[in-house]
């Protein structure tokens, strides 16, 4: 143990336990800190990155991923994709799609990226799918999600603003055509309130 | 020594300690990872609660971080492969073979990236394949050859001079349910390098 001691430079003799202790417990507070701020401060998330391209309230097909076209990583080129930037804060949104074939999936995601709601394509439901997205903030107005139609599912959203996201994956070339169709027939519309 | 020389010495390996140690492990989990919030298979590394609203906070910053917009991790799971099965770094150098063998998995798509993210330029325009536009063996297996030239099959280019990362996206309630309790229901495809320039 003493010889292990002496090996070490004089310089670094000089650091007393009091530093180590003190930076380490630092060196803890700035990792928690770093770890939470990341999602809510850093400039590369998703949202973010889509802001410009997405108008609020409006499905938009995106351009199929390609090498110059991509707008984020690791998104899957076999697939076409439409999204729509949500802003709840004057209402209620209007979601509906088509969902017709495996792999496709309707999910709606906070400004961190978060699923908080996903609805897949599955073969024993109907392919055409459709809910309004509420704020959760309505609740404590009017004990309950503040019902837009009587027909439509609810979402309740725990943001106000988000993304959704129509994944369509391409069976091959030949239904690009088609699936792009369906794609475009997706819609995300503000409504009115009806009490 | 003096007592100046001592002291600007503590205060230099306070800083680094705590500044860099701190932002260090930091970003190393955010990066990474470890046990707490993703789970290796082979060269395979998936995020467990990806997506989910109750993640942890590592999770929710790497997803942040890095753009992505996950399907919720009780749905769908992504795996993420930078190595070959044995190890070596998955290049466009390299020659790789994938086999999968899991029919009746509902959906899966695998997807070549570079090491950033971005899709690799190539001419046939080819960047991934899912259960949908896969060629099969009789036996219902799939192989797919990533390499730089033309290949029969299922081949999918990574040319570029780069790393590559792989990305494989099992869509399956059955198998998110599995993964949560033993890993995997079914050993994930091997990735094996074939040859090297």
């Amino acid at each position: 143990m003493k010889a292990t001691i002496l090996k070490l430079p004089r310089w670094m003799r000089q650091i007393g336990w009091r530093t180590v202790v003190g930076a380490a417990l630092l060196a803890g507070i700035v990792h928690i800190t770093a770890t939470l701020a990341v999602p809510l401060l850093g400039p590369g998330n998703a949202f973010r990155k889509l802001q410009d391209t997405l108008p609020a309230n409006q499905m938009v097909f995106l351009p199929p991923p390609t090498p110059t076209t991509q707008l984020l990583p690791f998104v899957a080129a076999d697939a076409l994709y439409a999204a729509c930037r949500f802003d709840l804060a004057s209402g209620s949104l209007a979601v509906s799609a088509v969902l017709s074939d495996p792999g496709w999936t309707l999910s709606l995601h906070t400004p961190q990226g978060d699923n908080f709601y996903v609805m897949p394509a599955q073969q024993l439901r109907r392919s055409e799918v459709s809910f309004v997205v509420t704020p959760a903030s309505e609740r404590l107005v009017d004990f309950g999600p503040r019902r837009v139609s009587g027909d439509d599912s609810q979402i309740e959203s725990p943001v106000t603003q988000g993304l959704v996201l129509l994944r369509a994956p391409l069976r091959g070339l030949a239904w690009r055509a088609e699936t792009e169709a369906k794609l475009r027939r997706a819609s995300c519309t503000p409504v009115a309130p009806k009490r | 020594m003096n007592i100046v020389g001592s002291f600007l010495i503590n205060v230099a390996a306070f800083l680094v300690l705590a500044i860099g140690g701190g932002l260090g492990t930091a970003w190393y989990m955010m990066d990474t990872g470890s046990r707490l919030s993703t789970r290796t298979l082979g060269p395979w590394v998936t995020w467990t609660t990806a997506g989910r609203p109750d993640a942890d906070p590592y999770t929710r910053a790497h997803t942040s971080r890095n753009a992505l917009l996950p399907i919720s991790s009780t749905l769908e799971l992504t795996y993420v492969a930078s190595t070959d099965s044995n190890g070596g770094r998955l290049h466009s150098a390299c020659e790789y073979a994938i086999v999968m063998e899991d029919p009746e998995i509902a959906w899966w798509g695998i997807a070549a990236f570079d090491g950033r993210g971005n899709l690799i330029t190539n001419t046939a325009e080819r960047h991934a394949f899912n259960s949908e536009t896969v060629m099969r063996e009789p036996n219902g297996h799939a192989v797919i050859t990533l390499a730089r030239d033309a290949r029969a099959g299922n081949w999918l280019p990574i040319g570029g001079g780069s790393r590559i990362t792989l990305v494989l996206t099992v869509q399956d309630a059955a198998w998110a349910a599995a993964s949560v309790e033993r890993g995997a229901p079914k050993p994930l495809p091997e990735i094996q390098r074939v040859a090297c320039r």
